[in-house]
């Protein structure tokens, strides 16, 4: 078990920025997820962590202490890696008791823990095999014992469930929680899947282009993205942006665009005066609108017309993609209205429900 | 189709007619193998030509057993040699890594002869000329480079993941390399110990310059030493010794030939 604190933490390949000035705070037993789309520097900073690679400045300490000059071997991290990363030469039971028998170990103890972490994660009746005669899923099993057998102060885990078909991850996801409650470590987890990440994090580290953008609870990141990346990428379907105008006068702040008419609440429209944004970004989650009729549109509080681009089939709902003269937009509504294709629609929301950023710098206006 | 099938007769007949000549000669009376007017195979079979060897003067078992053990010693010496030089040019992040590879990749495309007169100074300075291993280091100086870039592309094949598990699991880069690189590419050690014993077999030159007693000569060179003569040359007898020259060469390729063309095709395509 070990807290993990980074520090202005910049990674530098040449002329490529991997990492920017990141800042983290991991505490003891806490289950981090870094989520972000490929190229986003995630796997370089779990690396970092790892030992794998080093920081071109900044600090990374392990409970207060620096590590950023401390071995891999030195660490206490025990890591699961995207490809497993197995050793196709030894039985499973080999691969579990690899580490524990550099620590000079004991046989009879090597065995116990071997066995001991094997039936926990029902690996019993493969410890003689070797891994190429393992499944996908036996083999993600086999690693995540490899990793756990040693009682790691850290745990990292990047991209452990990738290579597993849609199924067997939604078993995987519930057995690595169940594990990491069963153990002290502390956890790091990369994903590019954000629902993966939504699912398992006790908090979430969301990160793009080698910044940290926002770290939260999943329900923090969901409810309070802080700008417009953190808003799209979190939620599934993505949040709907429509660019409209501000226009401020003394007595008022109102948004406008052709397609959207909004009666803005106070928290709003305070948090545009305090900006000096010619045009904000207005963001509805999916699941926020309604199909509107024309005249319970003229009194929502939130409406947007628009034409139909795309339906989604999804069993009891449909996703609806609808293109508006500010940008496209997606609802998720009931299969009770039927919805076709370049209709025109009226889709209503609450002011409540509905996230401002500035089209500058694409940060929350609040 | 046709053309294809014709070209493949034509290159079988083309490598295969030399060698056929080769073991039916071997099999020719002295008489018979000396014809101005050559028979295409032997009229009278005879194994006397192989009967000669071993019971003859010349000490052809001593040939053989030079050969191989320069032969085995230089394979064993190069593999060992190549081993941590190939996993240093694959992983190691030092500066000139690509620069030392090019090089080394250069030394190999000296001509064996450019290389005779220095060696044979270096030999003649360390009183290593006329022994066996005196050809042993000028075998592996000429096998080494080879060796290094074909096991470079064994271990370049090896995940980087399972060498860092490795490095998690507390193990010091030495280590890695002897308990999880090297079982990995076996396959890759034998097939370039094999190459590079071939390679050392089939050397002419280096004996003949480096070794001056007859009986600490490889085979090869004791061929051409010991069956021409002045006034003629023994063809069926230098054709057995050649055949059986030839026959430990043989079953060391068709042992390894399929590792040895992955061998030399790993990394050009994606997945191999």
């Amino acid at each position: 078990m070990a807290s993990i604190c980074l520090r202005h933490v910049q990674k530098r390949y040449d002329d490529v920025h991997a990492l920017s000035d990141c800042n983290l705070d991991i505490a003891n037993h806490e289950f981090m997820v870094l989520v972000g789309p490929s190229g986003s520097g995630k796997t370089t900073l779990l690396r970092i962590i790892a030992g794998l690679e080093h920081v071109t400045s900044g600090e990374l300490r392990f409970d207060g202490a620096r590590v950023d000059d401390v071995d891999v071997a030195d660490r206490d991290i025990a890591m699961v890696f995207q490809n497993y990363g197995l050793y196709p030469h030894m039985s499973v039971y080999d691969n579990m008791a690899f580490g524990l028998r550099r620590r000079k170990m004991a046989a009879a103890e090597i065995e116990r823990h071997v066995r001991r972490t094997a039936k926990m994660l029902d690996i019993e009746s493969l410890l003689h095999r070797r891994p190429r005669q393992l499944s996908g899923g036996q083999r993600q099993r086999v690693a995540l014992g490899r990793a756990i057998v040693r009682d790691p102060a850290v745990f990292l885990l990047d991209e452990p469930l990738s290579n597993l078909d849609a199924h067997l991850r939604v078993q995987m996801r519930a057995e690595i929680l169940k594990v990491h409650r069963a153990v002290t470590a502390t956890a790091v987890y990369v994903t590019h899947d954000q629902v993966e990440a939504l699912t398992m994090g006790d908090r979430i580290a969301v990160m793009n282009e080698g910044r940290i953008h926002q770290v939260g609870t999943p329900g923090e990141l969901y409810d309070a993205p802080v700008d417009q990346f953190v808003a799209s990428f979190i939620g599934t379907p993505a949040m709907g942006f429509i660019a409209c105008r501000v226009h401020r006068s003394p007595e008022s702040v109102e948004l406008s665009t052709g397609s959207v008419r909004v009666r803005l609440g106070d928290a709003h429209a305070n948090a545009l005066r305090r900006s000096d944004a010619d045009t904000a970004i207005v963001g509805i989650r999916p699941e926020r609108l309604t199909v509107a009729s024309e005249r319970e549109a003229l009194t929502a509080e939130v409406a947007v017309r628009g034409t139909v681009e795309a339906v989604e089939m999804f069993g009891a709902e449909q996703y609806v993609h609808v293109r508006t003269d500010g940008g496209s937009i997606t609802a998720r509504v009931s299969r009770d209205r039927p919805i076709r294709v370049d209709e025109t629609l009226t889709l209503a929301a609450s002011a409540r429900d509905l996230h401002l950023f500035d089209h500058a710098t694409r940060a929350a206006l609040r | 189709m046709i053309v294809q099938g014709v070209a493949i007769v034509v290159a079988l007949v083309w490598s295969l007619a030399p060698v056929y000549w080769m073991v039916a000669t071997s099999f020719k009376t002295e008489l018979e193998a000396a014809r101005l007017d050559p028979t295409l195979w032997p009229h009278a079979a005879t194994s006397e030509n192989y009967r000669n060897l071993w019971g003859g003067s010349l000490p052809f078992a001593s040939f053989f057993a030079n050969t191989a053990i320069a032969c085995l010693a230089t394979a064993v010496l190069a593999v060992a040699i190549a081993t941590p030089a190939a996993y240093a040019l694959s992983r190691g992040g030092f500066r000139l890594r690509g620069a030392v590879g090019h090089a080394i990749l250069l030394f190999r495309m000296l001509p064996l002869v450019v290389l005779l007169a220095p060696l044979y100074l270096l030999l003649l300075h360390a009183r290593l000329l006329d022994s066996s291993v005196g050809l042993v280091v000028g075998f592996t100086t000429f096998g080494l480079p080879f060796a290094v870039w074909m096991l470079k592309t064994f271990i370049d094949a090896v995940p980087i993941e399972v060498e860092e598990a490795a490095r998690i699991d507390g193990y010091p880069r030495w280590q890695i390399l002897a308990r999880v690189v090297v079982p990995l590419i076996l396959p890759g050690l034998v097939t370039t110990g094999t190459f590079v014993f071939m390679e050392a077999w089939n050397n002419l030159i280096y004996p003949l310059t480096f070794v001056t007693t007859l009986e600490k000569q490889t085979l090869p060179a004791a061929l051409v030493l010991t069956f021409t003569g002045q006034f003629k040359t023994d063809w069926g007898g230098m054709m057995a010794a050649a055949t059986l020259t030839t026959l430990p060469l043989m079953i060391a390729f068709f042992a390894v030939q399929r590792s040895l063309i992955r061998g030399l095709t790993s990394g050009a395509v994606a997945g191999a």
